[in-house]
Order: structure tokens, then sequence, then C-alpha cells
């Protein structure tokens, strides 16, 4: 559930991002490379500073 | 072509083939057509210069040009090479799906894909949406979220959506990694489950959200008129063949 949000999130965010900058939509590796931080690095970084 | 259908088309063709095709190569034959020359079709401005092809309709499908890249015997050709070299026959077999269903997605534009180059460099589509690479990229998503394009796009959207289990978890281990072990485990041995899966899915997400921003900037923050008849939009000067 806690992944679905995460996606869910980033997705909303990638659209929002998108409609607002349209160049943001034309690079594949960009669009991974913003999957990647939203729902690895920054839950991953985030997590070992709460601990 | 296509905005979003080269990304989703292989989650649909995994679905229905399921461990017979390798998701990996799949993907790189849906992408393989427009990888290296897309950039010269739209151009690019480095330091002031600006790179584009004269021609970039005849560059991007026709020949001379790089629309070899979209005939059926160039996805025979890379396969072959993949199973030459690597051995594998689900890799070489994957990669010719995928690109056999990129060429024929873009038949579907009004200018079609040389099919049987190179027995013939006649162009094949059906001309159901407005090609218009030729006026850059921001013009062709106007063009292209405003006619058919973004519809056949939306079919795979909405297939995807419906067919969510097979970005769980367990489906990523039950069938994708099991297909493909060894590039699945040489990847899990460098990076964490999350990132295996993150990447496994990054297609779809790029995809499906890409065509909500795209059909929201080209009609709400943008006005381009929508035009659903068949060749549409007409209020470009679409490239034919």
């Amino acid at each position: 559930m806690r992944e679905a949000a995460l996606y869910l999130v980033a997705a909303a965010l990638y659209i929002a991002l998108g409609v607002a900058f349209p160049s943001l939509l034309f690079s594949w590796v960009e669009g991974t490379a913003f999957l990647l931080l939203a729902v690895w690095i920054i839950p991953a970084y985030v997590r070992r500073l709460l601990r | 072509m296509s905005w979003a259908a080269h990304d989703l088309e292989p989650y649909a063709i995994q679905r229905h083939l399921g461990g017979r095709v390798a998701f990996v190569p799949l993907l790189i034959g849906s992408y393989s057509p427009d990888l290296l020359s897309k950039w010269f079709v739209y151009g690019i401005n480095v330091l002031g210069v600006e790179f584009k092809a004269d021609d970039p309709v005849q560059f991007h499908r026709g020949w001379p040009g790089i629309g070899f890249t979209h005939s059926l015997a160039y996805g025979l050709l890379v396969a072959g090479l993949i199973w030459g070299l690597s051995g594998s026959r689900i890799w070489a077999w994957s990669f010719l799906l995928g690109q056999w269903a990129h060429i024929l997605t873009d038949a579907g534009d009004t200018i079609g894909t040389m099919l049987f180059f190179p027995l013939t460099t006649e162009t094949f589509g059906v001309g159901a949406w407005a090609y218009a690479g030729q006026y850059g990229r921001i013009t062709d998503a106007g063009a292209y979220f405003s006619g058919l394009g973004f519809v056949w796009d939306g079919v795979f959207v909405i297939y995807g959506l419906l067919s969510w289990r097979m970005l769980k978890r367990k489906y990523f281990h039950d069938v994708i990694v099991r297909a493909d072990p060894r590039f699945w485990g040489w990847m899990g041995r460098r990076l964490p489950e999350t990132a295996l899966l993150a990447l496994y899915r990054a297609s779809f997400f790029y995809g499906t959200t890409r065509w909500f921003a795209w059909l929201i900037w080209a009609h709400l923050v943008r006005d381009f008129p929508l035009d659903l008849s068949w060749g549409g939009p007409h209020w470009i000067d679409a490239a034919f063949d």
C-alpha cells in the first residue's frame, strides 16, 4: 500500500511538472531518473535519516 | 510516430506471452527504430549551432535516410545479430516482437513505414493520424494529442491500467525474472529489489504519465483544437507519402 502510494504521488508530481514544463516530458532517461529518485533514493535516504 | 504506445506496448505483449518473452529486449526493440534518430528529426541546438535533418520526414521514414530502421527486415537483422552474439533465442525473439510492434504502430500515421525495405522503398500506412514531426517537438505533440494518435496510445494506457497486476512484485518475480534470470540476476547483484522493480515499471510510468500530461498541456494549458477525424488533426499540414 505504501509502495503504491509512493508511485501515485510520483505520477501526480511528474504530470504536474510535465504540464508546467513540457520539455521534461521528452526524455525517457529523465523520466526514469525521476521515478528512481521518487520511489527508491529519496525514501531510502529519509529512512536512513530517521533511523 | 507515437508518443506513448512504444513505452506501453511491451507490457501488453508481455502480459499476453508471459514467460515466452524477455521484457528488457522487448522494450529495447520497441524503442530501437527511433533510438538514434529522433533528435535529428526534431533538431537540437548545441552552442548556438542547430543540427537538424534538411528533410526530417525523408530522413526519419525514407530512403535515403534512416527509414530502414522502420522495416521488418531491420528487426530480423538485429534479432539475428543478437542471437548470433549472445546465443539467446528469447532475447532475439523478444527484440523482434518489440521492433515489429513499433513499426506497425507507426504505420498508423500519414507517412507510414517502409515495412518491406529493401524489397521496396514504398511506405505503408493507414493514415489514421497526422505525421507532424517536421514542425518540431512542441507542435508535433500538440497535433498528436489532438488526433487519433493519442486515442491509439490511450488504448494501451487503459489496457495497462486494467492489467495493473503485471506491475506487482509477485508478477515481476514469477514471470519477468524467471523469463530472463541472467539479466535480472546480474542487475540484482548491483541494485536492491526496490530499484529493480522501479526499472521494470519505469516505461509504464513514463508512458502513462506523459500521456496524461501532454493531453492536459495540449487542451487545458494550450488550446490545440481536437480533431478526431481520420488523418487529423487537419489544422496542421501533415506530411504524406
